[in-house]
């Protein structure tokens, strides 16, 4: 079974957000209003935050951009009280929005800040892009049919795309990508298998220094970071 | 000995009033549950930066003052303390309607109410790593068993009331320990993460406990003209102040610890930041400061309008320990990189109160209340008056009285907008 990983190079991410807004489109999130967003009750399955370090003129910005980090030691899958939050055989940490009874205690033991919780009735119900053509086969199977209030929502990497290469056969990192990574126009972020030692992710981790996020938290998160 | 305890008349226009104001706010605060169930929790103040709000305030706080009283039951039906006795059936009553009221509590945050049965699959449809899940048995198995206890104690048997009584006081201390889990165990809010929370959440319960019964015992005994004994309302101030001296030591254990550590910028926000005024003034202040002073002074800790101050002063300064606990303490943004984080995603969590959230809190109390004078009238929970006193007095009125007052100081548990339904049962 595979183990899929993100490696984003940070060298190549100008922070344009198109991944952000990639994977708003792809999985319909709901967009919120500047002041939801103040008042930070907007879901987000993807982020890019800004960091700076020191004083102008000496001060360095670093753009991250953060999905899930789909941790292999997951807080929120320890926490969950009903199971919803699951790891997959592949490392993909999910959400079940059919078990979800919207605890929160989620996005509180997230270290990363990327759970967001439904506060109202989303005006985009569906998971999928009604957009496009309605093979719900295609679109891959989701736990919990339409959007409501109440419950956590995250990133998953796409895995409607991964399930529905793997079933066309499909080579997953190269043909394949979950939405942010195919909307990069940088080429900043990989995707892959992490067991594969030939998989493009594993060269890339094996080429430079990489990073992860928060490893004082002991998550072992699957997305890599290529620092400047 | 049954017969040592009778039921509240309850025919008064006082009572009458009381179940009336009561039944309001509590149908309002069911009106602002429904608004919330069906616009989300947008209507709170609660956002993805401090998910948890009022509700999950009362949680602890709820469940300290709960274990708090049912220990404090123990004294006579453990211990076989027989000073205790007549607030000892009060005690496991109030125990329960607060247990009740935690419980609440938590169904009312959940953002799909309906799962609610979902924390009770025990073993089998939860994750039983989750302190939710290990709550939910404790909380459950803490509820049949404070009921058995009341049940029990209404049976009259004094042997097996002492087996349940044991049970129910272990039972209580877990129930406490494991709720200050929630918040000791997560590891990426660093002003929670601490070993030293359950054994602080317990030593909270008891203060807040023990001050709780105080006041109770006191209104109600006194207000409805039944025989109050000094020596006993002193020696509960004595064992409430040991309690906050514990309660003060681990709170101050548990800053140093988190002071001490290089990852100590959340404790200083804790300590120093815009909410600070919180903890010194209504926590410290009023959990340590004030009735530390008054329980000290050799001439005041012997009276017992003093002692009841003080112990009111500690049972609402708990209140805004776990509230400056559960809203400012997930205020502090989380380092996902080092360097300073722009924007909103670094900026400090910001907690509006909303008026649905306020009448909901305001709610849950007075449904509380509703059902603990409820069962005074129902249940024989007070302790008899003196028969010569029984004999020759109209036994309505004041007991009435009592409960109105008592009920007035239900309400006091809550902060602010609490002041309101207070001025309002007491006139």
């Amino acid at each position: 079974m595979a183990r899929w990983g993100m490696v984003i190079d940070l060298d190549k991410c100008t922070g344009c957000q198109s991944c952000s807004v990639a994977c708003k489109a792809e999985n319909n999130v709901p967009h919120g209003s500047p002041e939801e967003h103040i008042k930070r009750t907007a879901p987000f399955w993807h982020k890019v935050i800004a960091v700076s370090n020191g004083k102008y003129p000496a001060l360095s910005i670093n753009l991250i951009p953060m999905p899930c980090m789909h941790c292999d030691d997951a807080p929120c899958v320890t926490v969950c009280p009903a199971k919803a939050t699951y790891r997959r055989e592949d490392g993909i940490v999910i959400q079940n929005f059919r078990r979800c009874i919207g605890c929160k205690y989620c996005i509180v033991a997230c270290p990363y800040g990327v759970r967001s919780f439904n506060y109202k009735e989303p005006d985009e119900e569906e998971y999928h892009r009604p957009d496009l053509p309605p093979n719900r086969a295609d679109r891959g199977f989701w736990p919990f049919p339409h959007r409501v209030h109440g419950v956590v929502e995250k990133c998953t990497f796409c895995f409607h795309r991964i399930d529905q290469a793997i079933r066309e056969g499909k080579k997953v990192g190269t043909e394949v990508l979950p939405a942010c990574a195919e909307a990069c126009p940088a080429h900043a972020i990989s995707f892959g298998d992490l067991d594969d030692p030939d998989s493009n992710v594993s060269q890339l981790l094996a080429s430079r220094q990489w990073i992860r996020l928060r490893e004082e938290m002991g998550t072992s998160p699957k997305v890599f970071y290529l620092p400047r | 000995m049954s017969s040592d305890f009778v039921t509240l008349e309850g025919k008064s226009r006082g009572y009458r009033t009381a179940v009336v104001v009561l039944g309001v706010l509590a149908f309002s605060g069911l009106i602002a549950f429904i608004i919330s169930y069906i616009m989300g929790h947008q209507m709170f103040g609660s956002s993805n930066v401090i998910p948890w709000g009022m509700p999950i305030v009362l949680l602890p706080y709820l469940i300290g003052l709960s274990a708090g009283s049912l220990i404090l039951s123990s004294l006579t039906y453990v211990l076989g303390r027989e000073e205790y006795k007549p607030i000892a059936r009060m005690a496991v009553f109030l125990a329960i309607v607060l247990i009740f009221g935690a419980m609440l509590s938590i169904a009312i945050d959940l953002g799909r109410p309906e799962k609610f049965w979902r924390l009770f699959m025990f073993f089998y449809m939860n994750n039983m790593k989750s302190m939710f899940a290990i709550n939910g048995v404790l909380y459950g198995g803490y509820f049949v068993i404070s009921l058995l206890y009341l049940g029990i104690i209404f049976a009259n048997k004094p042997s097996v009331t002492k087996i349940m009584g044991t049970l129910a006081v272990c039972w209580a201390v877990l129930v406490h320990m494991g709720t200050g889990a929630i918040w000791g165990f997560v590891a990426a809010r660093e002003a929670w993460f601490s070993p030293v929370r359950p054994l602080e959440f317990l030593a909270a319960a008891l203060a807040s406990g023990v001050a709780l019964l105080i006041v109770v015992m006191v209104l109600t005994l006194a207000l409805s003209d039944r025989e109050l004994k000094k020596e006993v309302v002193t020696s509960l101030g004595r064992l409430l102040t040991v309690f906050i001296i514990i309660l003060l030591v681990l709170i101050v254990v548990d800053k140093l610890t988190h002071l001490y550590s290089p990852h100590r910028e959340a404790a200083i926000y804790m300590l120093a930041g815009h909410y600070s005024w919180i903890f010194w003034c209504l926590q410290i202040g009023m959990v340590a400061v004030i009735p530390l002073a008054i329980l000290f002074n050799p001439r005041l800790n012997k009276t017992i309008l003093w002692v009841v101050l003080a112990a009111a002063s500690v049972v609402i300064g708990v209140f805004f320990e776990r509230y400056y606990l559960v809203i400012p303490g997930a205020a502090y943004p989380q380092q996902y990189y080092p360097g300073k984080i722009e924007g909103v995603w670094g900026a400090l969590g910001s907690f509006n109160f909303a008026p649905t959230e306020i009448v909901l809190s305001i709610g849950i109390f007075a449904l509380l209340a509703l059902i603990f004078i409820l069962g005074l009238k129902y249940m024989e929970l007070l302790p008899a008056r003196k028969p010569t006193k029984t004999v020759t007095e109209e036994p309505t009125e004041e007991a009435v009285e009592g409960a109105g007052e008592e009920l007035a100081e239900e309400n006091k548990e809550a902060p602010g907008p609490k002041e309101g339904s207070v001025a309002t049962s007491e006139g």
